[in-house]
């Protein structure tokens, strides 16, 4: 986090007028608890001790409503405060989040557990809401209010003053005292707790598995042992919890008794109270320790809350620095014709000459220390050539494509495209050249024609996505589906299969002309068709683009101009297939090996 | 509601503690009424000077309340909790017991993972019906009654006042909460569950979507939607805060009507003067312990949600499944005859299989080979009649599987599916699953011949088997499938995450335990096929080719060109999968 701040800190400081409301809004409300419980006191001394007539009570009566409305209103005032104050809070750091998310660079992605981000930027930020909706307000009414109550009762009668002052630090150290046991005994148990939960969801899982092996009924006994063992370990946690809330109810009970009774003694034994005051403390007392009672509960949620927060912090901790600098990036975001005026890069938009030749010079890169690393040599790959990477599975074939498609920033050394270093180029600019086509494309919630057209970037015609769809051997696909091109594919929608996801990325990049395509060349389980299209397809793309194929058919191999060799992260060697064939045992033996297997 | 009808079921179940937390409940309830009580009459009685012990009487009486309520208390949360997750437990094994027949119907969804999340969720959120809508509003009422009661022994109209306060606290309110709260929290969770999947996609079509330059679009569209949603749930929180607001007010205003009708009936000569602030003090406490009843309706929505969504996704119907008295015998190999079989998913727009007939002869190898979504594993899943076709008929043994009892097909199938699942325990438990007895020393010898001889039988295996590979997974699966002893082999690429050495080495041991009976293997490769006794080729849900391998290799059919590209392959395929 920049300049270690913490995100609750940060939001107290962007919202400090919320704060400051929220005081003022408290003292305002103190004042009002204190006139009513003032005014109730005196009105039952009037009716009661001095025997006057409701008529002549009714002034007292009236403002008494009027005040008792006051005070519901301030409450509710408070309330929606802070309810605007957790919005805030909530869009602000979504926002921030989602910035870091979209603005990562792909090892992040790769990296992963989406679900997991997804349930951070989701449930984790709303989980935050209670500390800015709950705690805040009712810490905030605690420090105000208990002071204010506090000093009244002082001034009616100190004897009672002294008593709530003694009585009161016990709550909210009960209050923490609980919070820390539960926590330990919770955290002794966690492991036996999450089993438990666990077990449901596990048997759910396996529920075929279960019933092939004819184990399903047997399992149905296990979940209701676990449930009963997961009811049985939390009811140990709730008890001491139960426990310490009723020593804390014992406490403020013999408080409240203990006020009552010298209240009474006063009034009986010395005479120097009059009744109206007595009643009138008596009403503070319990309005005091309520209020205290509540920032235990308070306590409690803000807690939850600011593990979630913590997590959020984390995450924004963890995709932070990723990208150059948030700062232009987001000056650049605000609107998108300032590609010229950003930057010394987008300079060179113009001027690339396509198809590009590119120069790798030197790369180094790894996803984190000690973890995998790439190393090339200096190497140049012409001008509409047509290039393949070949290596073994883990060789750092797709973090060498991920790094010519300016995906991945090198950690030392260059990446050069037509002889300016890739990280000069505006990157909108850049990718608008570049087709990638995945082995697993991503189909998006849309129709089938914005799933095609989004390879444009620019609006399109549906005779071009239809023609598109055409070269890319797609076209008998949006017949069979019952709005045609307006069906809608992806998540929530229509299925498709690998074959036609495989096609439907040729359509993008038909669509597209690209000048530089990235080809990770799908392995087994694509039907003929698709087969044939692909290698069709991209012959005719290839024509006007240089081209960069991982590649896992020979056939592509046999017809690349220059192919890099990779193993165990460095590229060993580049040149043509028979020359490879001839300087490298390893990679004869890995092109031989793999055809004997097949014919054996 | 058909789900609260369970829910009430498993209540009544529990019906010990339920009784034991209400009792328990009200009597907290009354004892803090009387406890608020006696002290206002404590202060009032002072007034005329009364000899002190009545004094010292009063307040001992108060501060034994205050112990009464707050243990009380102690005991109505302990009985309370306990009971709701005594409920939850029966909910949780009666859902399970119901979903057992309609697996894998529900689960072979693409995102079932996250529908299984869901409905452990639904279930875990029925609990708070029980603890925050089913049994606040019995304490209030009867601690209500009981206040009437006690305050109609002083007066008539001051009793009638609380129960108007009463009706507009525990109905009105509530109500008016219930019907704002409707609507904005039904379109709170549509907005949620959308924005969530947005943010989903924009994951995981990170490259393609920074690709097509279409990431700061996307940004500002989450960043309206977060936006729109934090709005909606200000709101949502913003009418349960009015609810909770109206409530405040309620008390007060009833506390008020006591004080201003008690100073007329005073007047009037109707109530004696030192039971007003008495009066007072009860109508402020009996309300405040109404308190739960603003937000209930936030619960009742709640769990009325969840039991709504668990109807859908667990139709209740119960289409009692037939037990069909036939028996698949597992003395020999197995016959397996389709003719004309076709299959469609619920969720699909297309058949995954269409018309697909095919004769397999007892005790004979076949390979089911075809492109990813060619319809191979459905065949399987209808073999186990773990789904039944759409159109057509299967045959087992001669016998059409609907007359067939699943059950001693599972019982004579040795199975390993695409996804095997491992339960948390020990290697020695997922092994074991079927119950057979089997010595270690023999166990041992299993997993070696499987190629698993580094590993211990008290291994621990967590939950899905996470802490295995996914070698290691299939290995097991085989293990398991080969202790199985069944005379029918239903393999779906058991050996698909194997090198191949590994595969020759565990496949060997496995044609020799399956010597004569009938072996169906869905491959993913075309490699060692040769000995098979017939190949099936499949594309697009159909049978396009079968016959041997030596016969499909002289057709050049689709079979021969699919086997041209795999010797193409170079680099992947026949590697163990790793990790970039």
């Amino acid at each position: 986090m920049k300049g270690n701040k913490s995100l609750i800190s940060q939001e107290m400081t962007a919202q400090r007028k919320h704060l400051v409301l929220f005081a003022v809004i408290s003292l305002a409300l103190g004042a009002a608890m204190v006139s009513q419980a003032a005014l109730l006191a005196k009105a039952v001394q009037r009716v009661f001790v001095q025997g006057d007539s409701l008529s002549s009570v009714v002034g007292l009566l009236c403002l008494l409503l009027a005040l008792m409305a006051i005070r519901t209103l301030l409450a509710y005032r408070n309330g929606k405060v802070g309810l605007r104050m957790a919005a805030t809070a909530k869009t602000n750091m979504r926002a921030a989040l989602l910035h870091n998310l979209i603005h990562a660079s792909i090892p992040s992605t790769i990296r992963g557990q989406t679900g997991e981000k997804v349930s951070i930027a989701l449930d984790a930020v709303d989980e935050a809401d209670s500390y800015f909706s709950q705690y805040m307000p009712r810490m905030m009414e605690a420090a105000v209010i208990t002071v204010l109550i506090l000093i009244v009762t002082f001034t009616q009668h100190a004897n009672s003053g002294f008593i709530m002052l003694f009585t009161a630090p016990f709550i909210p150290l009960f209050m923490v005292l609980v919070g820390m046991k539960t926590k330990n005994k919770a955290e002794e148990k966690y492991a036996q707790l999450a089993q438990f939960s666990g077990t449901f969801l596990d048997s759910l899982q396996g529920m075929v598995t279960l019933k092939i092996f004819g184990q399903a009924r047997r399992q149905q006994a296990e979940i209701e042992r676990s449930s009963l063992g997961y009811r049985d370990a939390t009811m140990g946690i709730l008890r001491i919890a139960f426990t310490n809330t009723f020593m804390l109810e014992t406490i403020v009970m013999l408080s409240i008794g203990i006020v009552a009774l010298e209240l009474a003694i006063q009034l009986l034994v010395f005479k120097s109270l009059a009744f109206h005051t007595a009643f009138f403390i008596l009403l503070l007392v319990p309005e005091f320790f309520s209020v205290l009672k509540n920032t235990g509960t308070a306590f409690h949620s803000g807690r939850t809350s600011m593990g979630a927060i913590k997590k959020v912090e984390q995450l924004l901790a963890d995709t932070e620095g990723e990208y150059m600098s948030p700062k232009d990036q987001k000056g650049a975001g605000t609107s998108d014709g300032t590609v010229e005026t950003s930057k010394t890069g987008p300079a060179h938009a113009a001027v690339i000459s396509m198809p590009p030749s590119i120069r790798l010079d030197h790369v180094r890169f790894q996803y984190a220390p000690d973890s995998f690393g790439l190393e090339t040599p200096s190497i140049s790959l012409g001008q509409g050539e047509n290039i393949a990477i070949v290596g073994k599975s883990g060789s750092g074939k797709t973090t060498l494509l991920h790094l010519l498609a300016g995906l991945l920033k090198p950690s030392s050394g260059e990446v050069l495209v037509n002889e300016i270093p890739l990280s000069q180029y505006d990157e909108a600019a850049w990718f608008a050249r570049v087709s990638y086509i995945t082995q697993h494309p991503y189909i998006f919630a849309g129709t089938l024609s914005e799933n095609i057209a989004i390879g444009a970037g620019r609006r399109v015609t549906r005779a071009e996505v239809e023609k598109a769809t055409e070269e890319a051997g797609l076209a008998g696909v949006a017949p069979q589906l019952e709005q045609g091109y307006d069906t809608l594919v992806g998540e929530g929608g229509r299925g498709l299969s690998g074959g036609e996801r495989q096609r439907l990325a040729l359509a993008r990049a038909f669509l597209k002309q690209p000048d530089l395509i990235l080809f990770d060349e799908p392995t087994v389980g694509l039907d003929l068709h698709t087969e044939r299209i692909l290698q069709r397809s991209i012959a005719t793309l290839a024509k006007s683009a240089t081209m960069i194929t991982v590649a896992h058919r020979l056939y592509t191999i046999q017809h690349a101009d220059n192919i890099l060799f990779m193993d165990h992260g460095r590229l060993v060697d580049s040149g043509r297939h028979d020359e490879l064939l001839e300087r490298q045992p390893q990679y004869a033996q890995m092109v031989d090996v793999q055809r004997k297997g097949g014919l054996a | 509601m058909n789900e609260l009808t369970l829910l009430t079921k498993a209540m009544i179940q529990e019906r010990k503690d339920i009784i034991l937390s209400i009792l328990g409940g009200f009597i907290a309830g009354i004892a803090g009424v009387f406890l608020f009580s006696a002290s206002g009459y404590l202060i009032s009685q002072t007034v005329f000077a009364p000899p002190l012990y009545t004094l010292i009487v009063l307040t001992s009486l108060v501060k034994m309340l205050g112990l009464v309520r707050a243990a009380s208390r102690y005991g109505e949360r302990l009985y309370s909790h306990r009971a709701t997750f005594s409920v939850l437990s029966r909910l949780r094994t009666s859902f399970f017991g119901r979903l057992i027949p309609l697996a894998p119907g529900i689960l072979n969804k693409k995102r079932s993972g996250d529908l299984l999340a869901r409905i452990v969720g639904d279930v875990e959120s029925l609990q708070h019906y029980f603890l925050r809508v089913v049994y606040p509003p019995i304490v209030v009422v009867i601690v209500f009654l009981a206040t009437v009661l006690f305050t109609s022994s002083f007066s008539f109209w001051i009793a009638g006042l609380f129960v108007l306060g009463m009706l507009v606290a525990a109905l009105i309110v509530p109500g008016i909460v219930l019907i704002g709260q409707r609507k904005i929290q039904g379109l709170v969770r549509q907005e949620r569950a959308a924005l969530s999947t947005e943010v989903a996609e924009v994951l995981y079509g990170f490259r393609d979507l920074k690709v097509y330059g279409q990431l700061k679009k996307r940004e500002k569209q989450l960043e309206h939607a977060s936006a729109a949603l934090a709005a909606r749930q200000q709101r949502a929180a913003g009418h349960l805060l009015l609810g909770q607001t109206m409530h405040a007010f309620v008390t007060f205003f009833i506390s008020w009507g006591v004080l201003a009708s008690g100073a007329y009936l005073i007047r009037d000569g109707q109530l004696a003067g030192v039971f007003l602030a008495m009066l007072v003090m009860t109508s402020l406490t009996v309300f405040e312990e109404a308190a739960a009843m603003a937000t209930l309706p936030a619960y009742k929505q709640d769990s009325e949600y969840a039991a709504k969504r668990l109807a859908e996704t667990v139709p209740t119907s119960d289409v009692q499944p037939s037990h069909p008295s036939g028996v698949l015998s597992a003395e020999h190999g197995v016959s397996i005859e389709l003719s004309g079989v076709s299959f469609q998913y619920e969720d699909e727009w297309r058949p995954a299989l269409k018309d697909v007939s095919l004769r397999i002869s007892p005790g004979s190898k076949t390979a089911i080979v075809g492109p990813s979504g060619s319809g191979k594993s459905t065949m399987i899943e209808l073999l186990l009649k773990l789904r039944a076709p759409s159109e057509g008929d299967i045959r087992l043994n001669g016998r059409s599987a609907k007359e067939v009892d699943e059950t001693s097909i599972w019982q004579t199938a040795n199975v390993v599916l695409q996804q095997n699942h491992f339960f948390r325990g020990t290697i020695r438990e997922n092994l074991l699953l079927d119950g057979g007895e089997y010595t270690d020393a023999e166990l041992y010898a299993m997993l070696a011949k499987v190629q698993l001889t580094n590993m211990s039988l008290d291994d621990a295996v967590y939950e899905k088997g996470e802490n295995l590979s996914d070698g290691e997974k299939q290995r097991l699966a085989l293990a398991r499938a080969m202790l199985h002893k069944g005379r029918l082999w239903l393999l779906d690429e058991p050996t698909s995450s194997l090198d191949y050495v590994t595969e020759q080495r565990v496949m060997k041991h496995l044609y020799e335990q399956a010597t004569g009976d009938t072996l169906l293997l869905i491959c993913h490769r075309l490699i060692g096929l040769e000995g098979m006794d017939q190949i099936v080729v499949m594309d697009d849900g159909m049978v396009i080719e079968k016959g041997s391998y030596a016969d499909l290799m002289e057709q050049k059919g689709y079979f021969f060109k699919m086997k041209q590209i795999e010797r193409q392959m170079v680099g992947e395929a026949g590697e163990q999968k790793r990790m970039p």
